[in-house]
């Protein structure tokens, strides 16, 4: 980094800004490279560095190289953009490299084959907004996702970062600041969607010199991954917008609290602090306003309840994270037992744009009472996987169908699960629903931090509720009893329903089960736990009736309840099944019908999920 | 000269899954005096009590061993069905190849072996085992319990409560034990109190008990049915009659109020010098010791692979954190390991869309491949599994990561080629290094 100055006032920010605007513009072409969690996985590390020496070898100086955040569609990984003209090719792999610095960098031509394809109306796409996955988009928390390198603080500026926190520092009061979040109409991303600048006014009036911020980025819902890709690729949206609450708060220290499984997170976040303090947009008296703060960073050990926010506290403070009773609230008494503000990753990422942009023109987005967009990670049994960002009050047909395209295999549709282990299953006939924090409620889910979940007519309902409630079983600390033992006897139910020894009046106890738990719990983990259990029983019954009546698993997922079988006529011999067979219980010859030796097989599914013609029989 | 007859229990599968009981019976033919070695679903099922009584009579057996379940479950079943064709029921014996066997174990070849051997052993036991006749001894109907702690406590409650007097014997002063010196019990955090108070209550009120509180055994002689204790009342120098045990002269001891200082510890005095050198490096990097504790213990795992004992007892006591403290959050979160780990740490995510594209099968189809559960490690220390809850690569589902390094999309082949690729490597592979993050 050629920048070593501080800088103290706007106009040194705007100079800079100027620079590596200028620097930036000054190449000819800028090839961005995704180096999420998800491309790595792929590959493009090295695709970095293939890039790199190939334009070396070439002399091709005018053309950056950019290891980029998360571009969102893992699925298609690893991805390359080529600007400005948003050339879009994915699946591209370092074999790939030459071909695409001669035809699209050094001519004017498109590398065909690693175009995108949709895989239902068959056409390729050439640029990045034109594909289905991003057209319905509308990215304000992702908007340098893709863009920028997370590790080259010059290049966050470059897109206007830090103008926001310029602008409060030197031209907001903290009121002010508080007023304009307010009005943005902004809520909580984390789950529960308490209006942040609500929450930041009751921590603001709270008495005490000393009080503390917190990002939550124990992202915990298995299923999600948005925080983790703001965090990789776009980690100073994070600080500054923290920055920015703790100005508005009266905060002088923070503290972000990231998830153990999340390496490269932590990494970014270190550097990007490092960058900030250098510049001094951290530290002492930033900008000459006599505002200083600081940041450190936490890291998790894997702990579900550190979500909660007194879990989360009692974390940082070194030691198990046991939520606590509520009240008082964490705004009156949290870390250390003083003022404390919590928000999600999602939600500090949102706050850079409200200033900078009007809390007018967020409002202007979403719907009447949940405003803005949400990042949603649609995973599961879609064509398309990957981030998601949409404007409030898209529909889930939308975001399934138009932005996932669609089930895979062209199975059918039975249900999307939304908020994690706290949110429930919302079925077909709800799919126009358009999705805000209210609309999810009523019909039994919830936001959560985001995942959305798509299951096929091959997900069983009652192993989904099984799986849960596993989870949460697992996860619970153990301090209060209707969680700890009432979560534990509706698994042991669950299990004996999925196994063929369920009984008449089982669903009725599992719901009495549930209201118990979900009224005495300490905390939220318990309170919203019994919701998938509720929600798979409220609009899937048939198939807890199926299990406990008829002892069938209709879904063909519960291993005590199915058998497998080979259906001869439609058996081509193929042999996907046979390989794939973990205890080798399917014989047969190349291209003659295979069958499964039941004594052998332990009904495992995988021939079932393997056979590419449907051949494979489930009674 | 003995002529044998061995019977191998399937028990059903409960046995026969991890046991080969044919090749345990063939085995147990060729041991020498063993004329009959046979095996069959379900000894205890009439039809094979009717294999060993026709057995009997066929070789004209003079012993037998059946290689079932407990003697506590089947002993009485197979000692009467011998007697019916009458062979002295003492000459029969249970080798317990099910709850010392196929429960507890899981290699088939390893637990045959083992099955072989339990099988062996009985045999040479009943060859020399000599008939024996039942006969009636009267019995003296008291019981006495040593200790009152909570578990003594509610075995004299029990016996008391069943209608025989109980002698009850306690060390110290006070009944109650250790559990009058807990807070909460684990793993329920019940008030331990409210356990042991009304039941110590019960004792003084029982008429079946006596307790001797302040007392030893001394000595203990006979056999089950009559025995004689001799039990040590040490000296109170009280007057029990009058005492009302107001506390006055326990306070004012001059004996027990003497401060004794312990023999002070050093820091580090048990610690091996290479790991003490480690833990003050990480201590080094934490200046402020409040809220340090999670992220010196991470440190610590990674510098050792996991949370090595010595280094958490220097730790505690360098930084003064006590050492329940440290296993209290050790054991809380999942990331913390307390057994040594692998050099490949293998973890399969079973977040929701791994779940749903079949991650568990993964997961499953690694414990079979390499003989290991969730959280355990190879003999080799070639391989650890952990099962996660979510990896956060949900759009590559189903994830596996080795040692940090990202698979996707994985299925039971690609996986096993993973395997194999790991375990062909030396051993000292670098263990898990953080993720490589910086950019270039």
């Amino acid at each position: 980094m050629a920048v070593a100055t501080q800088l103290r006032t706007p106009e040194d920010l705007a100079n800079l800004r100027e620079q590596a605007a200028t620097r930036r513009e000054s190449k000819r072409m800028a090839i961005a490279i995704c180096c999420g969690t998800g491309c790595r996985a792929q590959g493009s590390m090295d695709l970095v560095e293939e890039f790199r020496s190939r334009l070396e070898a070439e002399g091709l100086s005018d053309v950056e190289v950019r290891a980029t955040g998360c571009h969102g569609f893992c699925e298609r990984g690893p991805l390359v953009v080529i600007y400005p003209k948003e050339i879009f090719y994915c699946g591209v792999q370092d074999t790939d490299v030459a071909d695409i610095v001669d035809k699209s960098i050094k001519g004017d031509e498109l590398v065909e084959s690693l175009l995108f394809r949709d895989p239902v109306s068959k056409n390729r796409f050439h640029l990045e907004h034109e594909v289905p996955f991003y057209a319905k988009q509308q990215r304000i928390v992702f908007r340098n996702n893709g863009k920028i390198d997370p590790v080259v603080i010059s290049d966050y500026i470059a897109v206007d970062g830090y103008v926001a926190l310029a602008k409060a520092l030197t031209q907001m009061t903290p009121e002010a600041v508080i007023d304009e979040v307010e009005k943005s109409g902004l809520r909580g991303r984390g789950g529960g969607g308490f209006p942040t600048g609500r929450k930041w006014r009751i921590c603001h009036g709270q008495p005490g010199d000393q009080k503390y911020i917190i990002c939550n980025g124990d992202e915990g819902d298995p299923g999600a991954f948005m925080d983790r890709s703001i965090m990789e690729g776009d980690p100073h949206s994070v600080l500054e917008g923290m920055t920015i609450g703790a100005y508005a708060i009266g905060a002088s220290r923070a503290y972000m609290y990231v998830r153990a499984e999340y390496p490269l997170a932590v990494a970014n976040l270190e550097i990007a602090l490092e960058q900030s303090r250098a510049l001094g947009l951290l530290g002492e008296d930033i900008f000459g306003s006599g505002f200083s703060f600081d940041v450190e960073i936490v890291r998790g050990a894997g702990a579900f309840v550190c979500g909660e926010e007194t879990g989360l506290i009692s974390s940082i403070q070194g030691d198990i994270g046991s939520p606590r009773q509520r009240p008082p609230y964490p705004a009156e008494s949290g870390l250390w037992d003083k003022p404390t503000n919590i928000n999600n990753v999602e939600t500090w990422a949102n706050i850079p744009v409200i200033i900078d942009r009007g809390a007018d023109w967020f409002a202007s987005v979403g719907t009447e009472k949940s405003k803005g967009t949400k990042v949603f990670s649609l995973v599961g049994k879609v064509q398309n996987t990957g981030l998601v960002e949409v404007p409030m009050g898209t529909t889930l047909r939308e975001i399934v169908y138009d932005i996932g395209g669609g089930i895979l295999k062209k199975r059918k549709f039975k249900a999307v699960q939304t908020g994690g282990p706290s949110g429930g299953c919302i079925p077909e006939a709800m799919l126009d629903l358009p999705v805000d924090f209210e609309k999810l409620r009523d019909v039994g889910a919830m936001m959560g931090s985001g995942g959305l979940i798509v299951m096929d007519e091959r997900t069983c309902m009652v192993d989904v509720a099984k799986y849960f409630l596993a989870f949460l079983v697992d996860e619970s600390c153990g301090k209060c009893t209707p969680c700890r033992e009432g979560l534990f006897q509706m698994h042991a139910i669950l299990s004996r329903i999925t196994e063929g020894r369920g009984r008449e009046g089982d669903i009725e106890l599992l719901q009495r089960l549930a209201a118990y738990v979900g009224e005495s719990s300490l905390c939220q983990l318990g309170g919203t736990a019994p919701n998938p259990v509720l929600s798979t029983i409220r609009y899937f019954r048939d198939e807890y009736e199926a299990h406990i009546d008829h002892k069938r698993c209709p879904a063909g997922v519960c291993t005590s309840l199915v058998n497998f079988g080979i259906d001869s006529e439609a058996c081509k011999g193929c042999g996907l099944c046979l390989k794939d067979c973990p205890t080798e219980a399917i014989s047969g010859e190349k291209k003659a019908p295979h069958r499964i030796d039941e004594t052998v097989c332990v009904q495992c599914g995988v021939c079932y999920e393997a056979c590419p013609f449907d051949a494979i029989t489930v009674e | 000269m003995a002529r044998m007859g061995v019977f191998i229990c399937w028990c059903g599968s409960n046995i026969a899954e991890t046991v080969d009981c044919e090749s345990v019976a063939q085995y147990a033919s060729t041991l020498p005096g063993v004329v009959v070695g046979r095996s069959y679903k379900y000894m205890c099922s009439d039809p094979g009590q009717r294999l060993i009584t026709d057995a009997i009579k066929e070789h004209n057996l003079s012993g037998v061993v059946v290689a079932s379940c407990s003697p506590r479950m089947h002993e009485p079943t197979f000692r009467q069905a011998v007697a019916t064709v009458g062979m002295n029921p003492y000459m029969l014996e249970m080798a317990n190849i099910r709850e010392h066997c196929s429960w507890v174990h899981t290699n088939r070849a390893e637990a045959t072996e083992k099955a072989k051997d339990l099988v062996r052993v009985l045999v040479e036991k009943v060859k020399r085992n000599v008939p024996l006749a039942d006969i009636e001894v009267p019995v003296t109907q008291r019981a006495m319990v040593i200790g009152a702690g909570i578990a003594g406590i509610q075995a004299a409650l029990d016996v008391a409560a069943a209608g025989f007097e109980v002698a009850l014997v306690e060390r110290q002063p006070s009944i109650g034990g250790y559990m009058s010196m807990l807070d909460e019990t684990f793993p329920t955090l019940d008030c331990s109190q409210c356990i042991l108070t009304p039941r110590m209550v019960e004792i003084m009120q029982s008429k079946n008990i006596t307790l001797h509180s302040f007392s030893e055994v001394e000595q203990v002689e006979g056999y089950v049915g009559n025995f004689e204790v001799s039990i040590r009342k040490k000296p109170r120098s009280v007057d029990m009659e009058k005492c009302t045990g107001c506390g006055d002269c326990w306070n004012n001891c001059m004996a027990r109020n003497k401060i004794i200082a312990p023999s002070p510890v050093l820091p580090g005095e048990h610690t091996p010098p290479e790991v003490a050198e480690k833990v003050d490096a990480i201590l080094a990097t934490y200046t402020d010791p409040s809220g340090m504790v999670i992220g010196a213990l991470q440190d610590v795992q990674r510098e050792f692979n996991y949370l090595h004992p010595d280094a958490l007892v220097y730790l505690s006591e360098k930084s003064e954190i006590p050492l329940a403290r440290l296993y209290s959050v050790a054991s809380f979160y999942n990331a913390f390991s307390l057994e040594p780990r692998g050099d490949n740490i293998i973890r399969t995510c079973l977040g929701t869309a791994c779940h749903l594209r079949g991650g568990g099968r993964i997961a499953d189809a690694i414990s079979r491949e390499l003989g290991i559960g969730d959280g355990e490690t190879t003999k080799d220390m070639k391989f650890t599994l952990e099962r996660v809850n979510c990896l956060g690569a949900c759009a590559l589902a189903p994830v596996v990561t080795v040692n940090n390094k990202y698979y996707g999309k994985m299925t039971i082949g690609k996986m096993m080629d993973v395997l194999e690729e790991r375990a062909g490597q030396d051993a000292g592979q670098p263990q898990e290094q953080p993720q490589e993050a910086t950019a270039v």
